[in-house]
């Protein structure tokens, strides 16, 4: 499956068009993030503990969706893009969304 | 305890942190803006652009490929201590305003070093977007941002120059 955040992919044209797909997730952080979080407030830098739990959603949500387009037989998904919104305190929702669509790879390239 | 001795000890503790944000933190901050214009160098021969074509595109081996990286930085004490100040007169927070741009360096370095180790050597449609992690609890408050950055890699014809 190829997926570009692009609206086509160098090399390939598109054939097909299957549709929208989609997938989201949503996670909560748990208490023990938010102390470690609290501690590094007072000194800064980078809070991996949130930055995991950022990939994982990522890649949960990214799943959904390649698992969306495989039902489809799509061979390809181009325009991905993610977005994220706060459901409560403490949770938040990822969000990826694509088109996917069958592509054939371009002879002229 | 007396109310004087109270005081006295708040402060202290007060003091204790802004001199940590104002060491630790200071130091902590330059050193990763060190090694940001370290891989940055080491970067600078990587074709990034934010158009949404594929420029100087070739086919070689293998086809484009997406990547994504993000990145979830905080402030340190002094920082935010600064910046409720500003909040006072207003005007920009510059405290904030170099959290923001680390942040979004460290990010876009971790998209290249992806694409890099998968063997592209170029990246296009490169897209920074601040993420929410789920709000800041109450007790905590700890001021930071979370950056999403994606881009699509692909193999680019060597520079003309």
């Amino acid at each position: 499956m190829l997926v570009a955040n692009t609206e086509t992919i160098a090399g390939y044209r598109i054939v097909e068009v299957k549709g929208l797909v989609q997938g989201n997730t949503v996670r909560a952080k748990h208490a023990g993030r938010d102390i470690a979080a609290g501690f590094k407030n007072i000194v800064g830098g980078e809070l991996k503990g949130y930055t995991e739990l950022l990939t994982e959603s990522r890649r949960q949500a990214t799943e959904r969706m390649l698992a969306q387009a495989e039902q489809l037989e799509a061979n390809a998904i181009v325009n991905v893009r993610f977005t994220t919104s706060a459901v409560t305190t403490g949770a938040a929702e990822l969000y990826a969304y694509g088109t996917a669509v069958v592509v054939v790879p371009d002879e002229e390239y | 305890m007396d109310p004087l001795t109270e005081y006295a000890i708040k402060f202290g503790i007060f003091l204790f942190l802004m001199s940590l944000g104002l060491f630790v933190g200071r130091h902590r901050e330059w050193s990763h803006f060190c090694d940001i214009a370290n891989r940055e160098e080491a970067m600078s021969d990587m074709l990034v652009t934010q158009v949404k074509s594929f420029p100087a595109a070739t086919m070689k081996d293998s086809p484009p490929c997406m990547v994504v990286a993000e990145v979830v930085v905080a402030t340190d004490y002094l920082k935010s201590f600064l910046a409720k100040l500003r909040n006072i007169f207003g005007g920009e927070v510059g405290s904030y305003q170099s959290l923001l741009v680390r942040a979004r360096s460290e990010a876009k370095l971790r998209i290249q070093e992806q694409a890099r180790n998968l063997g592209y050597n170029a990246i296009c449609n490169i897209r920074f977007q601040t993420a929410d992690v789920g709000g800041n609890s109450t007790q905590t408050r700890v001021a930071m941002v979370a950056i999403i950055a994606s881009g699509t890699a692909y193999h680019a014809a060597p520079h003309a120059s």
